[in-house]
């Protein structure tokens, strides 16, 4: 396959191809697509350098804090967290204390939103949940509907809520004790209940009562197959995840070892796990099932097994009194300090960074494990993250997944949707977003989406996500935009760069690096003077092209960075 | 980050000197005389969940079978009657729902290796996987994945290729990690930037790669990766795939993605790897009596889609890419011997490696450790008797061109052939010399700091 005629072959092939019938398909594509010389781009070229490892650098703590702790700024959230305090550690301190207490703060717009939306499910108890949507045999519409109004409702709590925290670390803690919500008919029924009461009602409070929680909700029981776990057939998937990924975690796990060949700490408590605790974890929860009748957990005696156990250096007497085997070992698990260090790591990761500073886990995890009994010890844990000198000067280490960009373009263009579950924009939004790699609710394995920038600066992901965006400011109902950008736009503002400057703040809180914003405004201008008016207000073309670079603006790196 | 070989950066920065058309003729006399282009393609299939390999291929006589039955007495695969074992080699059988995969085995394009995995136990899926992606078992901080390392090093590559490697599925594959070559793709036919005002598409377009090429961030990297993706796949494709030789791919997102991998083999674009999943093998629970069940389904749409892949690739002259094609399949480990009381199966050890391709030596291979219980690892599950980095490599060598084993696969050291595809054999190059590209500043960004993905 040497090359004669100094192409590589496959760019001979390339050729041929558009001299076949490809070419209509080549001719089709518009010269934006091409590269300068030869036709398309390959992707292994020599000279096609590794990056630089530059990145941005950190902007205020006004745009830090709305993009990490918040799905981006809305339009005067940044001037509303400025006027918070006379510097930016103030401003945050006291952004963080509000957010860390989500009932003092107002969110009656949003309660008004979500009774407008005509959700029935959202306020229906466990119990209720399983009567209408489980038992009897519903039809499948009446079925995922909690799962239905669950989802349209995070979107719309992600857009229009206050409470902005609290959806960040909503969506944090449903990834960590993930759960397939497709994986099975008695699950999608008490969906409402598992976001509602498990994950939300969690998020700033005890890690100890939240896995007491998860333990015994019917969701996870199923999810994970405990439900089944009895004296006679001990099922360990509940358990081996409940190590590995929702207490101490992989980081802490020996592998096939003896117990008593796992290093100590100073208290002679082991520092991590191994199978052997595993499976004799599996024994201290036998018996933790689901009572298919009411949709309730129940605990069976006659599934538990009764002997002695042995379970991260702690012997376990037999006989205990009903449940306190697996009460010990909840114990143990939000007790351990590797379980504190791996809660630590994960949030500094969703947070700060991928690869977060050890000095900031360590503080995290060390107020982690100060206050194991405390009411709110894990709203602690995220306010000594968040002050933090790392969380101020760390940007740029990663982007947003698709949720976030989902969520803050809307918030940003403030489009307007109803959410309800008949509202057709609702669904092609909902179908459109499913195509960016992050289909909420839907990761079928229990560790939850990824969180590193390796797997969402993806392809999929980014073509998903650029897709998305240019949907969300074209898509019109009967003349009517959802983003209405025209309508937006002061009508004083009316050069390229004027209207370019205006929609980079309103988007983004803040300037772009000069060049990118030469590249909005020559996008705006179309070689014209970018410091004369358009005709925004009588020319359908100007207002198109207005649209599109508000796309191009949230498909930008800028927009991007968190 | 392109990860060339020193060779082609060093190309690079000459082609850049020399202008375009000296490029190739720099290619050719940095290449030496003898070095041929290797258009071998490889496509890694990754059964995410622990595929219970007992219930696949299994015992059909002796002491084992007794074992089997033993340990299994709902799930184990019959002997008899309408469901039985279709029969390998007169000791294994095959789960009936693999009918095309027993089919491939007969025309020898199919090889089966028993007992294959890490030979360090991880009963961890998350981990496990880590490890095998990376290539790097009981180190899951390595930058980059195995075939990442593979199409870096390959001494037989032109250093310009248009697609050399996609990776079907949501996002990119980490056996591709820090592969800034590689599509992500999932369905060509929503790949495009189709979307938004349309008549200012096309001026938008130009914008956003104008924006990405602003700086050199890892972000802009991507940007600009992904854009030249869409370009090839937009100028490319177009219309609905017509699988070619009568191949009928399953319904469900595994049949398609078998699909892209064909309709982008066939752009003759010069593919060179492929990675593509499939999901749900982790049937602690209701997994199916006797291989049937949701095993069975599972089972079938992974025998059908393989089969499927063949047959559509396995065209005669320029079509006859089966003849240049190797595909691996594997999990992160087998499931225990002994079936749990909800008639399923829990974390094991041992598994088997699929190798299917124009060129594989069909038939059992490695070495069958047995069911007795002395002969089980850690007293529960099928041993590991064949490391499946020996599997990789020997597909690397003789298919591939790639001895460069210390950079794929570092700290590998004991590579024999098992015999399992044709080819030349290379003395395996265990030096990680190779591998100062990995650290030598060329890096990716900091995904050398980059760590644990679930944890």
């Amino acid at each position: 396959m040497a090359s004669k005629d100094g192409m590589t072959p496959d760019r001979r092939q390339l050729i041929h191809k558009a001299g076949s019938p490809f070419r209509k398909a080549a001719a089709r594509v518009s010269e934006g697509t091409r590269s300068s010389a030869g036709g398309t781009r390959s992707m292994r070229r020599p000279g096609h350098k590794p990056h630089s490892k530059a990145l941005p650098a950190p902007p205020s703590a006004a745009v830090i804090a709305l993009n990490r702790l918040a799905f981006g700024p809305r339009p005067g959230d940044i001037a509303h967290f400025n006027s918070l305090g006379s510097t930016d550690e103030l401003r945050l301190i006291a952004h963080i204390d509000q957010q860390l207490n989500p009932a003092a703060i107002d969110d009656s717009a949003c309660d008004a939103r979500l009774v407008a939306a005509g959700f029935t499910t959202l306020n229906k108890s466990q119990a209720q949940l399983w009567q209408d949507h489980y038992l009897g045999d519903p039809p499948w519409n009446v079925r995922i509907q909690p799962v239905y109004e669950t989802e349209r409702a995070t979107f719309l709590k992600g857009a229009h809520s206050r409470r902005q925290l609290l959806e960040v670390l909503t969506d944090f803690w449903h990834n960590h004790f993930n759960i397939y919500c497709w994986s099975s008919s008695r699950i999608y029924p008490l969906w409402v209940h598992w976001d509602r009461d498990i994950i939300r009602g969690n998020t700033m409070g005890n890690f100890r009562q939240m896995l007491q929680d998860v333990a015994t909700a019917p969701e996870m029981l199923y999810y994970l197959d405990n439900y089944t776990s009895s004296n006679a057939g001990p099922n360990e998937n509940f358990a081996r995840e409940l190590l590995e990924l929702h207490t101490l975690g992989a980081e802490n796990y020996f592998g096939v070892m003896l117990q008593g060949d796992v290093p100590t700490d100073g208290q002679g408590r082991p520092l991590g796990y191994v199978d052997e605790d595993v499976f004799e974890a599996t024994r201290c929860l036998t018996g933790w099932t689901i009572n298919f009748d009411t949709g309730f957990f129940e605990y069976r005696d006659d599934w538990h097994d009764r002997f002695q156990k042995h379970v991260l250096g702690d012997h376990y007497p037999s006989d205990q009194p009903p449940m306190k085997d697996g009460q010990d070992l909840l114990d143990a698990l939000a007790s351990h300090p590797g379980t504190g260090r791996y809660i630590a790591r994960k949030l500094c990761r969703r947070l700060i960074s991928d690869d977060p500073p050890q000095a900031v886990v360590d503080a995290a995890a060390a107020v982690f494990t100060a206050n194991v009994d405390a009411s709110d010890q894990l709203a602690k844990v995220v306010r000594t993250i968040v002050l933090s000198d790392e969380f101020l000067s760390t940007w740029g280490e990663k982007i947003k997944r698709p949720f976030e960009i989902a969520v803050s373009s809307i918030r940003a263009t403030q489009a307007e949707f109803s959410w309800a579950l008949d509202e057709s924009a609702t669904d092609s939004f909902l179908w459109m977003y499913d195509q960016a790699s992050q289909p909420l609710f839907s990761w079928r394995t229990p560790d939850g989406f990824t969180d590193v920038k390796e797997a969402w600066k993806s392809t999929t992901p980014r073509v998903g996500t650029w897709r998305l965006v240019n949907w969300l400011i074209d898509r019109e109902d009967d003349g009517i935009y959802r983003a209405a950008v025209v309508a937006h736009t002061p009508t004083d503002i009316r050069t390229a760069t004027a209207l370019a400057d205006f929609w980079i703040h309103r988007i983004l809180g803040r300037a772009m690096p000069e060049s990118e914003r030469y590249e909005i405004i020559d996008f705006m201008a179309q070689g014209h003077n970018p410091d004369l008016d358009l005709p925004l207000a009588t020319d359908d073309d100007t207002q198109e092209r207005l649209r599109s670079m508000v796309g191009l603006i949230c498909m930008s790196p800028s927009f991007l960075w968190r | 980050m392109i990860q060339p070989t020193r060779r082609n950066f060093i190309v690079g920065a000459a082609a850049a000197a020399a202008g375009a058309t000296g490029a190739i003729k720099t290619r050719m006399a940095f290449a030496g005389p003898d070095a041929e282009d290797n258009n071998e393609l490889l496509v890694f299939v990754f059964l995410r969940g622990g595929m219970d390999g007992l219930s696949l291929v299994l015992p059909i006589t002796g002491a084992d079978r007794s074992h089997y039955e033993t340990a299994r007495s709902y799930l184990a695969v019959p002997n008899t009657g309408p469901d039985a074992a279709l029969a390998l080699d007169g000791i294994f059988g095959i789960n009936p729902n693999a009918a095309p995969l027993h089919d491939l085995y007969q025309a020898n394009h199919l090889a089966i290796v028993v007992a294959a995995g890490m030979t360090e136990a991880n009963r961890s899926h998350f981990d496990a996987m880590e490890f095998i992606e990376r290539g790097t078992p009981g180190n899951k901080l390595t930058s980059t994945g195995w075939l990442t390392r593979h199409l870096a090093s390959a001494p037989n590559l032109p250093p310009e290729i248009i697609m050399p490697s996609i990776s079907v599925g949501s996002v990119q594959a980490t056996s591709l990690l820090g592969d800034m070559n590689t599509i992500n793709i999932s369905d060509p036919d929503s790949f495009n930037l189709q979307v938004g005002p349309w008549e200012w598409r096309s001026a938008q377009r130009v914008a956003l790669r104008h924006l990405y090429t602003q700086d050199s961030t890892w972000l802009h990297q991507a940007g600009l990766q992904t854009l030249d993706a869409v370009d090839i796949v937009e100028l490319n494709t177009g219309g609905n795939y017509v699988p070619s030789n009568g191949a009928v791919y399953p319904s469900g997102s595994f049949g398609d993605h078998l699909q892209v991998v064909a309709q982008m083999t066939k752009l003759d674009l010069g593919l060179r790897v492929a990675t593509i999943d499939l999901g749900g093998w982790d049937t602690h629970e209701g997994q199916g009596d006797q291989g049937q069940g949701y095993f069975g389904g599972e089972i079938s749409d992974l025998a059908q889609g393989l089969k499927a892949l063949y047959t559509d690739l396995d065209g005669s002259g320029a079509s006859n890419y089966t003849g240049r094609m190797t595909v691996v399949v594997q999990s992160e480990f087998g499931r225990r011997l002994r079936e749990n009381a909800d008639h399923g199966t829990d974390h094991g050890h041992g598994n088997l490696m699929l190798v299917m391709g124009g060129n594989t030596n069909g038939g059992i291979h490695g070495q069958w450790p047995g069911l007795a219980n002395e002969d089980l690892y850690d007293g529960a599950d099928l041993a590991v008797t064949t490391d499946f980095r020996r599997v990789l490599s020997e597909i690397l060598i003789r298919r591939m061109g790639n001895n460069k084993l210390g950079v794929v696969f570092p700290g590998y050291a004991d590579y024999q052939p098992l015999g399992i595809v044709t080819g030349v054999d290379l003395p395996p190059d265990y030096s990680a010399d190779g591998s100062a590209i990995f650290n030598d500043g060329f890096e990716s960004g900091d995904t050398s700091r980059w760590s644990l993905t679930t944890g």
